[in-house]
Protein backbone atom coordinates (compact mmCIF):
# COMPACT_ATOMS: atom_id res chain seq x y z
CA UNK A 1 0.00 0.00 0.00
CA UNK A 2 2.91 2.64 0.80
CA UNK A 3 4.33 1.47 -2.53
CA UNK A 4 1.34 2.30 -4.28
CA UNK A 5 1.09 5.78 -2.24
CA UNK A 6 4.28 6.90 -3.17
CA UNK A 7 3.92 6.13 -6.88
CA UNK A 8 0.28 8.34 -6.63
CA UNK A 9 2.42 11.05 -5.03
CA UNK A 10 4.51 11.16 -7.85
CA UNK A 11 1.82 10.77 -10.21
CA UNK A 12 -0.16 13.34 -8.95
CA UNK A 13 3.33 15.60 -9.26
CA UNK A 14 4.27 14.74 -13.12
CA UNK A 15 -0.05 15.35 -13.92
CA UNK A 16 0.49 18.69 -12.15
CA UNK A 17 3.56 20.04 -13.97
CA UNK A 18 2.45 18.62 -17.53
CA UNK A 19 -0.50 20.65 -16.59
CA UNK A 20 0.88 23.87 -15.66
CA UNK A 21 2.74 23.41 -18.88
CA UNK A 22 0.13 23.51 -21.19
CA UNK A 23 -1.35 26.41 -19.45
CA UNK A 24 1.43 27.96 -19.83
CA UNK A 25 1.37 27.20 -23.36
CA UNK A 26 -2.35 27.98 -24.24
CA UNK A 27 -2.55 31.16 -22.41
CA UNK A 28 0.78 32.83 -23.00
CA UNK A 29 -0.02 34.23 -26.54
CA UNK A 30 -3.64 35.60 -25.01
CA UNK A 31 -2.30 37.10 -22.24
CA UNK A 32 0.69 38.88 -24.48
CA UNK A 33 -2.30 40.32 -26.90
CA UNK A 34 -3.51 41.74 -23.80
CA UNK A 35 -1.21 43.11 -21.94
CA UNK A 36 -0.11 44.18 -25.96
CA UNK A 37 -2.90 46.08 -26.66
CA UNK A 38 -3.04 48.15 -23.11
CA UNK A 39 0.48 49.73 -24.04
CA UNK A 40 1.65 52.92 -25.81
CA UNK A 41 2.99 52.80 -29.12
CA UNK A 42 6.90 53.79 -27.37
CA UNK A 43 6.57 50.88 -24.95
CA UNK A 44 5.50 48.48 -27.36
CA UNK A 45 8.73 48.41 -28.39
CA UNK A 46 10.97 48.45 -25.35
CA UNK A 47 14.20 46.73 -26.07
CA UNK A 48 12.81 44.90 -22.47
CA UNK A 49 9.35 44.39 -22.69
CA UNK A 50 7.19 44.83 -19.47
CA UNK A 51 4.95 42.13 -18.03
CA UNK A 52 2.35 44.26 -17.94
CA UNK A 53 1.43 47.94 -19.35
CA UNK A 54 3.60 50.50 -17.26
CA UNK A 55 1.68 53.20 -18.73
CA UNK A 56 -1.87 51.72 -18.92
CA UNK A 57 -3.62 53.23 -21.85
CA UNK A 58 -6.28 52.64 -24.13
CA UNK A 59 -4.67 54.84 -27.27
CA UNK A 60 -4.53 51.24 -29.40
CA UNK A 61 -8.35 51.15 -28.78
CA UNK A 62 -9.10 54.82 -29.76
CA UNK A 63 -6.78 54.33 -32.38
CA UNK A 64 -8.78 51.50 -33.88
CA UNK A 65 -12.12 53.29 -33.51
CA UNK A 66 -10.64 55.57 -36.07
CA UNK A 67 -9.66 53.65 -38.11
CA UNK A 68 -13.80 53.01 -38.89
CA UNK A 69 -13.18 49.45 -37.02
CA UNK A 70 -16.78 49.81 -35.59
CA UNK A 71 -18.10 49.24 -39.02
CA UNK A 72 -16.53 46.05 -39.83
CA UNK A 73 -17.72 44.89 -36.30
CA UNK A 74 -21.26 46.26 -37.48
CA UNK A 75 -20.94 44.00 -41.09
CA UNK A 76 -19.47 41.09 -39.39
CA UNK A 77 -22.61 41.13 -36.61
CA UNK A 78 -24.88 41.75 -39.38
CA UNK A 79 -24.05 38.87 -41.74
CA UNK A 80 -23.20 36.40 -39.14
CA UNK A 81 -26.75 37.05 -37.61
CA UNK A 82 -28.42 36.82 -40.85
CA UNK A 83 -26.83 33.89 -42.16
CA UNK A 84 -27.50 31.82 -39.00
CA UNK A 85 -31.18 32.61 -38.51
CA UNK A 86 -31.40 31.37 -42.39
CA UNK A 87 -29.61 28.42 -41.72
CA UNK A 88 -30.99 27.24 -38.38
CA UNK A 89 -34.33 27.86 -39.99
CA UNK A 90 -33.96 25.77 -43.24
CA UNK A 91 -31.53 23.52 -41.54
CA UNK A 92 -34.39 22.29 -39.20
CA UNK A 93 -36.63 21.70 -41.40
CA UNK A 94 -34.27 19.12 -43.69
CA UNK A 95 -32.62 17.77 -40.55
CA UNK A 96 -36.18 16.69 -39.06
CA UNK A 97 -37.02 15.01 -42.37
CA UNK A 98 -33.93 13.32 -42.36
CA UNK A 99 -34.10 12.06 -38.45
CA UNK A 100 -37.96 11.11 -38.13
CA UNK A 101 -39.08 9.92 -41.77
CA UNK A 102 -38.77 7.42 -43.56
CA UNK A 103 -38.13 8.17 -47.68
CA UNK A 104 -36.68 6.83 -50.49
CA UNK A 105 -32.93 8.50 -50.88
CA UNK A 106 -32.39 9.42 -47.29
CA UNK A 107 -28.96 7.43 -47.42
CA UNK A 108 -27.50 9.32 -50.11
CA UNK A 109 -28.54 12.73 -48.61
CA UNK A 110 -27.29 12.38 -45.23
CA UNK A 111 -23.92 11.46 -46.99
CA UNK A 112 -24.01 14.09 -49.55
CA UNK A 113 -24.59 17.06 -46.55
CA UNK A 114 -21.50 15.32 -44.79
CA UNK A 115 -19.79 15.90 -47.55
CA UNK A 116 -20.82 19.30 -47.94
CA UNK A 117 -19.64 20.03 -44.02
CA UNK A 118 -16.22 18.53 -44.97
CA UNK A 119 -15.34 20.05 -48.29
CA UNK A 120 -12.67 22.85 -47.48
CA UNK A 121 -13.29 26.21 -48.17
CA UNK A 122 -10.00 26.10 -50.21
CA UNK A 123 -11.24 24.24 -52.99
CA UNK A 124 -14.76 25.74 -53.07
CA UNK A 125 -13.37 29.62 -53.01
CA UNK A 126 -13.15 30.27 -56.64
CA UNK A 127 -16.09 28.87 -57.70
CA UNK A 128 -17.98 30.88 -55.25
CA UNK A 129 -16.33 34.01 -55.81
CA UNK A 130 -16.66 33.03 -59.59
CA UNK A 131 -20.59 32.73 -58.71
CA UNK A 132 -20.62 36.25 -56.65
CA UNK A 133 -19.42 38.43 -59.03
CA UNK A 134 -21.56 36.48 -61.84
CA UNK A 135 -24.62 37.50 -60.00
CA UNK A 136 -23.06 41.15 -59.08
CA UNK A 137 -23.36 40.37 -55.46
CA UNK A 138 -19.60 40.71 -55.80
CA UNK A 139 -17.87 43.24 -53.02
CA UNK A 140 -20.61 43.64 -50.40
CA UNK A 141 -22.23 41.85 -47.45
CA UNK A 142 -24.56 40.48 -49.57
CA UNK A 143 -22.40 38.18 -51.42
CA UNK A 144 -21.17 37.03 -48.44
CA UNK A 145 -24.61 36.50 -47.05
CA UNK A 146 -25.45 34.48 -50.23
CA UNK A 147 -22.09 32.00 -49.85
CA UNK A 148 -21.51 32.12 -45.93
CA UNK A 149 -24.53 29.21 -46.13
CA UNK A 150 -22.38 26.35 -47.80
CA UNK A 151 -21.00 26.21 -44.27
CA UNK A 152 -23.01 26.99 -41.73
CA UNK A 153 -26.16 24.74 -43.34
CA UNK A 154 -24.28 21.36 -43.67
CA UNK A 155 -22.91 21.99 -40.43
CA UNK A 156 -25.78 22.85 -38.74
CA UNK A 157 -27.86 20.10 -40.28
CA UNK A 158 -25.60 17.52 -39.23
CA UNK A 159 -25.62 19.07 -35.61
CA UNK A 160 -29.84 19.19 -35.93
CA UNK A 161 -30.33 15.73 -37.11
CA UNK A 162 -28.35 13.81 -33.83
CA UNK A 163 -30.31 16.10 -31.17
CA UNK A 164 -33.57 15.02 -33.15
CA UNK A 165 -31.97 11.54 -33.25
CA UNK A 166 -31.70 11.95 -29.76
CA UNK A 167 -35.62 12.15 -28.58
CA UNK A 168 -37.23 9.23 -27.94
CA UNK A 169 -40.06 8.25 -30.96
CA UNK A 170 -42.64 7.33 -28.26
CA UNK A 171 -42.88 10.76 -27.28
CA UNK A 172 -44.04 11.87 -31.08
CA UNK A 173 -45.88 8.78 -32.06
CA UNK A 174 -48.33 9.60 -28.08
CA UNK A 175 -48.92 12.76 -29.58
CA UNK A 176 -50.12 11.59 -32.83
CA UNK A 177 -52.42 8.91 -31.42
CA UNK A 178 -53.46 11.85 -29.23
CA UNK A 179 -54.72 13.24 -32.55
CA UNK A 180 -51.95 16.00 -32.69
CA UNK A 181 -51.07 16.61 -36.59
CA UNK A 182 -47.16 16.34 -37.83
CA UNK A 183 -46.83 20.12 -37.73
CA UNK A 184 -48.06 20.55 -34.45
CA UNK A 185 -46.16 17.43 -33.09
CA UNK A 186 -42.84 19.00 -34.38
CA UNK A 187 -44.02 23.07 -32.93
CA UNK A 188 -44.69 21.82 -29.10
CA UNK A 189 -43.03 18.86 -28.81
CA UNK A 190 -40.01 17.68 -31.01
CA UNK A 191 -38.62 21.33 -31.66
CA UNK A 192 -38.76 22.69 -27.67
CA UNK A 193 -37.11 19.34 -26.50
CA UNK A 194 -34.24 20.34 -28.89
CA UNK A 195 -34.17 23.70 -28.17
CA UNK A 196 -30.45 23.46 -26.34
CA UNK A 197 -29.07 21.54 -29.18
CA UNK A 198 -31.28 24.57 -31.08
CA UNK A 199 -29.19 27.31 -29.26
CA UNK A 200 -25.56 25.37 -29.55
CA UNK A 201 -25.95 24.83 -33.60
CA UNK A 202 -27.01 28.85 -33.44
CA UNK A 203 -23.74 29.40 -31.47
CA UNK A 204 -21.57 27.85 -33.35
CA UNK A 205 -22.69 28.74 -36.87
CA UNK A 206 -22.51 32.11 -35.55
CA UNK A 207 -18.89 31.93 -34.91
CA UNK A 208 -17.63 30.11 -38.04
CA UNK A 209 -19.12 33.19 -40.20
CA UNK A 210 -17.54 35.76 -37.35
CA UNK A 211 -14.31 34.42 -37.76
CA UNK A 212 -14.36 33.86 -41.43
CA UNK A 213 -11.68 35.30 -43.85
CA UNK A 214 -10.64 33.72 -47.56
CA UNK A 215 -14.13 33.92 -48.70
CA UNK A 216 -14.68 37.47 -46.92
CA UNK A 217 -10.75 38.42 -48.69
CA UNK A 218 -11.97 37.60 -51.95
CA UNK A 219 -15.50 38.28 -52.15
CA UNK A 220 -15.34 41.82 -50.30
CA UNK A 221 -12.96 44.63 -51.27
CA UNK A 222 -15.16 47.55 -50.87
CA UNK A 223 -13.47 48.92 -47.31
CA UNK A 224 -17.65 50.09 -46.28
CA UNK A 225 -18.64 46.23 -46.48
CA UNK A 226 -15.79 44.71 -44.70
CA UNK A 227 -15.78 42.47 -42.06
CA UNK A 228 -14.10 42.22 -39.02
CA UNK A 229 -11.66 39.78 -40.47
CA UNK A 230 -10.06 42.01 -43.01
CA UNK A 231 -10.69 44.64 -40.72
CA UNK A 232 -7.86 43.36 -38.97
CA UNK A 233 -5.80 42.23 -41.53
CA UNK A 234 -6.36 46.07 -43.43
CA UNK A 235 -4.59 47.40 -39.81
CA UNK A 236 -0.73 46.09 -41.46
CA UNK A 237 -0.05 48.19 -44.46
CA UNK A 238 3.09 47.25 -46.31
CA UNK A 239 5.72 46.04 -42.95
CA UNK A 240 4.23 48.73 -40.90
CA UNK A 241 2.51 46.59 -37.73
CA UNK A 242 0.41 48.64 -35.22
CA UNK A 243 0.74 46.63 -32.81
CA UNK A 244 -1.47 48.02 -30.20
CA UNK A 245 -4.72 48.79 -32.53
CA UNK A 246 -4.17 45.05 -34.08
CA UNK A 247 -3.77 43.42 -30.62
CA UNK A 248 -7.08 45.65 -28.91
CA UNK A 249 -8.97 44.77 -32.40
CA UNK A 250 -7.81 40.88 -32.09
CA UNK A 251 -9.29 41.07 -28.47
CA UNK A 252 -12.62 42.92 -29.20
CA UNK A 253 -13.09 39.73 -32.09
CA UNK A 254 -12.15 37.18 -29.88
CA UNK A 255 -14.67 38.13 -27.29
CA UNK A 256 -18.09 37.36 -28.07
CA UNK A 257 -17.15 33.99 -29.64
CA UNK A 258 -15.30 33.21 -26.03
CA UNK A 259 -18.44 34.25 -24.17
CA UNK A 260 -20.64 32.23 -26.84
CA UNK A 261 -18.26 29.05 -26.41
CA UNK A 262 -18.27 29.02 -22.75
CA UNK A 263 -22.07 28.28 -22.59
CA UNK A 264 -21.85 25.76 -25.12
CA UNK A 265 -18.78 23.93 -24.13
CA UNK A 266 -20.41 20.79 -23.14
CA UNK A 267 -22.42 20.53 -26.99
CA UNK A 268 -18.69 21.27 -28.55
CA UNK A 269 -17.33 17.45 -28.83
CA UNK A 270 -19.89 15.96 -30.89
CA UNK A 271 -20.77 19.29 -32.93
CA UNK A 272 -17.35 18.91 -33.85
CA UNK A 273 -16.86 15.24 -34.61
CA UNK A 274 -19.79 15.25 -36.62
CA UNK A 275 -21.22 13.00 -34.40
CA UNK A 276 -18.76 10.24 -34.30
CA UNK A 277 -17.61 10.54 -30.92
CA UNK A 278 -19.88 9.78 -28.06
CA UNK B 1 -45.72 -0.96 -37.50
CA UNK B 2 -45.95 -1.09 -41.15
CA UNK B 3 -42.95 1.32 -42.63
CA UNK B 4 -44.83 3.97 -45.17
CA UNK B 5 -42.74 5.95 -47.09
CA UNK B 6 -42.90 9.54 -46.29
CA UNK B 7 -41.55 10.69 -49.54
CA UNK B 8 -43.60 14.31 -50.12
CA UNK B 9 -43.71 15.36 -46.73
CA UNK B 10 -39.67 14.39 -46.36
CA UNK B 11 -39.12 16.45 -49.95
CA UNK B 12 -41.18 19.39 -49.21
CA UNK B 13 -39.20 20.14 -46.11
CA UNK B 14 -36.06 19.61 -47.51
CA UNK B 15 -36.34 21.55 -50.51
CA UNK B 16 -34.87 24.88 -49.21
CA UNK B 17 -31.43 23.06 -47.84
CA UNK B 18 -31.65 20.70 -51.34
CA UNK B 19 -32.16 23.74 -53.74
CA UNK B 20 -29.44 26.03 -51.93
CA UNK B 21 -26.65 23.55 -51.84
CA UNK B 22 -27.37 21.92 -55.57
CA UNK B 23 -27.73 25.88 -56.37
CA UNK B 24 -25.07 27.53 -54.76
CA UNK B 25 -22.46 24.67 -53.96
CA UNK B 26 -22.67 21.74 -56.59
CA UNK B 27 -23.77 23.45 -59.60
CA UNK B 28 -20.87 26.46 -59.01
CA UNK B 29 -18.31 23.66 -58.35
CA UNK B 30 -19.51 21.75 -61.72
CA UNK B 31 -18.46 24.78 -63.59
CA UNK B 32 -15.54 25.22 -61.88
CA UNK B 33 -14.64 21.99 -63.02
CA UNK B 34 -14.93 22.53 -66.43
CA UNK B 35 -12.88 25.90 -65.98
CA UNK B 36 -9.98 24.00 -64.92
CA UNK B 37 -10.24 22.77 -68.61
CA UNK B 38 -10.00 26.25 -70.05
CA UNK B 39 -7.29 29.39 -69.42
CA UNK B 40 -9.94 31.21 -68.05
CA UNK B 41 -8.30 34.28 -67.05
CA UNK B 42 -9.84 37.63 -64.82
CA UNK B 43 -12.20 39.47 -67.24
CA UNK B 44 -11.58 37.74 -70.49
CA UNK B 45 -13.90 34.84 -72.04
CA UNK B 46 -12.57 31.02 -71.58
CA UNK B 47 -11.64 28.94 -74.12
CA UNK B 48 -11.20 24.91 -73.74
CA UNK B 49 -7.31 23.54 -73.49
CA UNK B 50 -8.26 20.19 -72.68
CA UNK B 51 -6.01 18.93 -69.64
CA UNK B 52 -3.79 22.35 -70.60
CA UNK B 53 -3.53 23.26 -66.70
CA UNK B 54 -3.17 19.93 -65.43
CA UNK B 55 -0.43 19.21 -67.82
CA UNK B 56 1.29 22.78 -66.62
CA UNK B 57 1.22 22.01 -63.44
CA UNK B 58 2.90 18.44 -63.42
CA UNK B 59 5.80 20.28 -65.57
CA UNK B 60 6.01 23.18 -62.67
CA UNK B 61 8.51 22.68 -60.33
CA UNK B 62 6.94 25.35 -58.32
CA UNK B 63 3.54 23.05 -58.32
CA UNK B 64 6.24 19.80 -56.61
CA UNK B 65 6.98 22.26 -54.27
CA UNK B 66 3.89 23.22 -53.05
CA UNK B 67 2.60 19.43 -52.81
CA UNK B 68 6.09 18.52 -50.84
CA UNK B 69 5.65 21.40 -48.56
CA UNK B 70 1.75 20.59 -48.08
CA UNK B 71 2.68 17.47 -46.87
CA UNK B 72 5.73 17.98 -44.66
CA UNK B 73 2.55 20.53 -42.95
CA UNK B 74 0.37 18.66 -42.77
CA UNK B 75 2.00 15.69 -41.69
CA UNK B 76 4.54 17.07 -38.73
CA UNK B 77 1.41 19.39 -37.49
CA UNK B 78 -1.27 16.26 -37.16
CA UNK B 79 1.51 14.19 -35.63
CA UNK B 80 2.07 16.60 -32.90
CA UNK B 81 -1.86 17.65 -32.51
CA UNK B 82 -2.94 14.28 -31.82
CA UNK B 83 0.44 13.61 -29.42
CA UNK B 84 -0.16 17.13 -27.28
CA UNK B 85 -4.37 16.28 -27.72
CA UNK B 86 -3.49 12.62 -26.39
CA UNK B 87 -1.33 14.33 -23.26
CA UNK B 88 -3.88 16.96 -22.90
CA UNK B 89 -6.69 14.14 -22.56
CA UNK B 90 -5.09 12.15 -20.28
CA UNK B 91 -4.02 14.86 -17.70
CA UNK B 92 -7.82 16.05 -17.73
CA UNK B 93 -9.18 12.41 -16.93
CA UNK B 94 -7.46 12.79 -14.14
CA UNK B 95 -8.90 13.68 -10.53
CA UNK B 96 -7.20 17.48 -10.65
CA UNK B 97 -8.58 20.22 -8.77
CA UNK B 98 -11.00 23.11 -10.84
CA UNK B 99 -11.03 20.42 -13.40
CA UNK B 100 -14.03 22.50 -15.58
CA UNK B 101 -11.66 25.54 -15.40
CA UNK B 102 -8.73 23.95 -16.89
CA UNK B 103 -10.41 22.27 -19.66
CA UNK B 104 -12.05 25.55 -20.20
CA UNK B 105 -8.76 27.71 -20.19
CA UNK B 106 -7.32 24.73 -22.35
CA UNK B 107 -9.79 24.78 -24.78
CA UNK B 108 -9.65 28.40 -25.63
CA UNK B 109 -6.65 28.80 -28.55
CA UNK B 110 -9.43 26.90 -30.58
CA UNK B 111 -12.41 28.77 -29.90
CA UNK B 112 -10.70 32.54 -31.11
CA UNK B 113 -11.03 33.34 -34.49
CA UNK B 114 -7.67 31.99 -36.66
CA UNK B 115 -6.71 35.29 -37.60
CA UNK B 116 -6.83 36.62 -34.09
CA UNK B 117 -4.30 33.56 -32.86
CA UNK B 118 -2.29 34.30 -36.20
CA UNK B 119 -1.24 37.92 -35.61
CA UNK B 120 -1.22 37.12 -31.94
CA UNK B 121 1.91 35.04 -32.76
CA UNK B 122 3.28 37.25 -35.85
CA UNK B 123 3.25 40.17 -32.51
CA UNK B 124 5.72 36.67 -30.50
CA UNK B 125 7.39 35.95 -33.19
CA UNK B 126 8.41 39.55 -34.51
CA UNK B 127 12.27 40.61 -34.38
CA UNK B 128 11.33 44.28 -33.56
CA UNK B 129 10.37 43.97 -29.67
CA UNK B 130 9.03 40.21 -30.09
CA UNK B 131 9.00 38.68 -26.75
CA UNK B 132 10.23 34.89 -27.96
CA UNK B 133 13.44 36.23 -28.83
CA UNK B 134 13.40 38.13 -25.48
CA UNK B 135 12.53 35.57 -23.30
CA UNK B 136 15.12 32.58 -25.51
CA UNK B 137 18.18 35.53 -25.09
CA UNK B 138 17.64 36.01 -21.77
CA UNK B 139 17.84 32.23 -20.92
CA UNK B 140 21.06 31.87 -23.33
CA UNK B 141 18.98 29.47 -25.63
CA UNK B 142 20.01 31.65 -28.39
CA UNK B 143 23.05 34.32 -28.84
CA UNK B 144 21.26 36.66 -31.33
CA UNK B 145 17.81 37.82 -32.25
CA UNK B 146 16.17 35.08 -34.35
CA UNK B 147 14.13 35.95 -37.47
CA UNK B 148 11.49 33.19 -36.85
CA UNK B 149 9.69 34.27 -40.31
CA UNK B 150 12.81 34.32 -42.32
CA UNK B 151 14.40 31.74 -43.21
CA UNK B 152 12.39 29.22 -45.34
CA UNK B 153 12.62 26.17 -43.02
CA UNK B 154 12.83 28.29 -39.73
CA UNK B 155 9.47 29.37 -41.30
CA UNK B 156 7.77 26.13 -41.87
CA UNK B 157 8.49 25.46 -38.55
CA UNK B 158 7.22 28.48 -36.68
CA UNK B 159 3.34 28.25 -39.21
CA UNK B 160 3.21 24.64 -37.75
CA UNK B 161 3.97 26.22 -34.60
CA UNK B 162 0.87 28.25 -35.05
CA UNK B 163 -1.08 25.40 -36.36
CA UNK B 164 -0.38 23.13 -33.66
CA UNK B 165 -1.36 25.77 -31.09
CA UNK B 166 -4.99 25.83 -32.10
CA UNK B 167 -5.17 22.34 -33.49
CA UNK B 168 -4.40 20.75 -30.01
CA UNK B 169 -7.56 21.37 -28.34
CA UNK B 170 -9.88 19.69 -30.74
CA UNK B 171 -8.05 16.68 -30.86
CA UNK B 172 -7.30 16.96 -26.39
CA UNK B 173 -11.29 17.21 -26.18
CA UNK B 174 -12.03 14.41 -28.69
CA UNK B 175 -10.04 12.17 -26.74
CA UNK B 176 -11.15 13.06 -23.46
CA UNK B 177 -14.66 12.36 -24.13
CA UNK B 178 -13.31 8.85 -25.71
CA UNK B 179 -11.37 8.25 -22.14
CA UNK B 180 -14.23 9.33 -20.04
CA UNK B 181 -16.03 5.67 -21.27
CA UNK B 182 -13.49 3.56 -20.59
CA UNK B 183 -14.68 1.99 -17.19
CA UNK B 184 -12.67 2.64 -14.07
CA UNK B 185 -12.95 -0.74 -12.74
CA UNK B 186 -10.51 -2.55 -15.95
CA UNK B 187 -8.04 0.14 -14.07
CA UNK B 188 -8.75 -0.93 -10.59
CA UNK B 189 -8.62 -4.63 -12.02
CA UNK B 190 -5.57 -3.89 -13.96
CA UNK B 191 -3.28 -2.00 -11.12
CA UNK B 192 -4.24 -4.67 -8.67
CA UNK B 193 -2.47 -7.19 -11.22
CA UNK B 194 0.61 -4.79 -11.13
CA UNK B 195 0.46 -3.38 -14.36
CA UNK B 196 2.54 -0.36 -14.58
CA UNK B 197 1.42 3.08 -16.02
CA UNK B 198 3.32 2.64 -18.96
CA UNK B 199 1.96 -0.85 -19.40
CA UNK B 200 -1.87 0.19 -18.87
CA UNK B 201 -0.98 3.39 -21.14
CA UNK B 202 -0.36 0.88 -23.87
CA UNK B 203 -2.51 -2.09 -23.00
CA UNK B 204 -5.39 -0.27 -22.37
CA UNK B 205 -5.87 3.38 -22.86
CA UNK B 206 -4.46 3.75 -26.13
CA UNK B 207 -6.86 0.82 -27.64
CA UNK B 208 -10.01 1.82 -25.99
CA UNK B 209 -9.33 5.66 -27.78
CA UNK B 210 -7.87 4.22 -31.04
CA UNK B 211 -11.29 4.56 -32.87
CA UNK B 212 -11.93 8.20 -31.59
CA UNK B 213 -8.37 9.40 -32.11
CA UNK B 214 -7.94 7.86 -35.52
CA UNK B 215 -11.48 9.83 -36.36
CA UNK B 216 -10.10 12.81 -34.90
CA UNK B 217 -6.77 12.80 -36.38
CA UNK B 218 -8.62 11.88 -39.63
CA UNK B 219 -10.72 15.31 -39.74
CA UNK B 220 -7.88 17.54 -38.58
CA UNK B 221 -6.00 16.54 -41.18
CA UNK B 222 -8.48 17.43 -43.95
CA UNK B 223 -8.45 20.58 -42.05
CA UNK B 224 -4.74 20.95 -41.94
CA UNK B 225 -4.26 20.01 -45.53
CA UNK B 226 -6.36 23.27 -46.73
CA UNK B 227 -5.24 25.79 -44.05
CA UNK B 228 -4.78 28.99 -45.41
CA UNK B 229 -5.11 31.72 -43.08
CA UNK B 230 -2.46 31.05 -40.97
CA UNK B 231 0.35 30.38 -43.65
CA UNK B 232 -0.80 33.28 -46.19
CA UNK B 233 -1.29 36.12 -43.48
CA UNK B 234 1.97 34.64 -42.01
CA UNK B 235 4.51 34.22 -44.52
CA UNK B 236 2.18 34.66 -48.05
CA UNK B 237 4.30 30.91 -48.89
CA UNK B 238 7.08 32.50 -48.69
CA UNK B 239 10.63 33.15 -48.03
CA UNK B 240 11.66 32.09 -51.22
CA UNK B 241 8.44 29.77 -51.45
CA UNK B 242 9.25 27.65 -48.35
CA UNK B 243 5.99 27.88 -47.11
CA UNK B 244 3.99 27.55 -50.37
CA UNK B 245 1.57 25.04 -50.02
CA UNK B 246 -0.90 24.15 -52.06
CA UNK B 247 -4.08 26.05 -50.68
CA UNK B 248 -1.66 29.46 -51.19
CA UNK B 249 -0.20 28.32 -54.44
CA UNK B 250 -4.04 28.44 -55.78
CA UNK B 251 -4.53 32.15 -54.34
CA UNK B 252 -1.74 33.14 -55.31
CA UNK B 253 -1.82 32.23 -59.38
CA UNK B 254 -6.00 32.92 -59.12
CA UNK B 255 -5.97 36.23 -57.64
CA UNK B 256 -2.71 37.80 -58.06
CA UNK B 257 -1.71 36.11 -61.42
CA UNK B 258 -5.23 36.41 -62.42
CA UNK B 259 -5.31 32.36 -63.60
CA UNK B 260 -8.80 31.08 -62.52
CA UNK B 261 -8.64 28.09 -64.91
CA UNK B 262 -5.11 26.98 -63.29
CA UNK B 263 -6.16 27.94 -59.87
CA UNK B 264 -9.12 25.55 -60.20
CA UNK B 265 -7.06 22.98 -61.50
CA UNK B 266 -4.51 22.74 -57.99
CA UNK B 267 -7.56 22.71 -56.55
CA UNK B 268 -8.97 20.06 -58.21
CA UNK B 269 -5.90 18.24 -58.08
CA UNK B 270 -6.16 17.88 -54.26
CA UNK B 271 -9.29 16.35 -54.34
CA UNK B 272 -8.63 12.64 -54.01
CA UNK B 273 -6.83 12.18 -50.96
CA UNK B 274 -9.18 14.56 -49.77
CA UNK B 275 -12.06 12.68 -50.91
CA UNK B 276 -10.59 9.53 -49.57
CA UNK B 277 -10.32 11.27 -45.95
CA UNK B 278 -14.06 12.36 -46.51
CA UNK B 279 -15.40 9.02 -47.14
CA UNK B 280 -13.60 7.48 -44.43
CA UNK B 281 -14.97 10.23 -41.91
CA UNK B 282 -18.45 9.84 -43.85
CA UNK B 283 -18.36 5.97 -43.21
CA UNK B 284 -17.64 6.12 -39.77
CA UNK B 285 -19.53 8.59 -38.63
CA UNK B 286 -23.13 7.19 -40.25
CA UNK B 287 -22.42 4.20 -38.82
CA UNK B 288 -22.24 5.14 -35.38
CA UNK B 289 -25.72 7.63 -36.11
CA UNK B 290 -27.15 4.73 -37.53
Amino acid sequence: MILMENRSVTKQVVVYVTLAFMLLCALFPLYWMINTSFKSQGEIYNLTPNFWPKDFTWAGYDKLFEKGFLKNVKNSLVVSLVVSVFSIAVSMLAAYAISKLKFSGRGVISKGILYAYLMPRSVLFIPLYMLVSALGAGNSIWGLMLIYPTITIPYATWMLISYFKSIPVEIEEAAMIDGCSRSRTLRSIVLPLAAPGLAATFIFSFTLCWSEYLYALVVVTKSADKTITLGLADMIVGDVFAWGPLMGGSIIASIPVVIMYLFTSKYMVSGMTVGGVK
Amino acid sequence: MKIRLDNKLAYLLMSPVLVYLLAIMLLPFGWALYLSFTDKTVGVPAHFIGFGNYIDLLKDSMFWKAVKNTIIFTAVAVVLKSVFGMVMALVLNEKIIFRNLFRVLLFLPWTIPTIVSVFTWQWIYSDVGGVLNYLLLKINAIGRPIGWLAKPDLAMMSVIVVNVWRGIPFMGIAILAGLQSVSKEMYEAAMLDGAGAVKRFFYMTLPSVKEVTILAAVMTTIWTLNDFEIIWLLTRGGPDNGTQVLSTLSYTIGFLNMSLGKAIAIAIMTMPPLIMLINYVTKRSLASAD
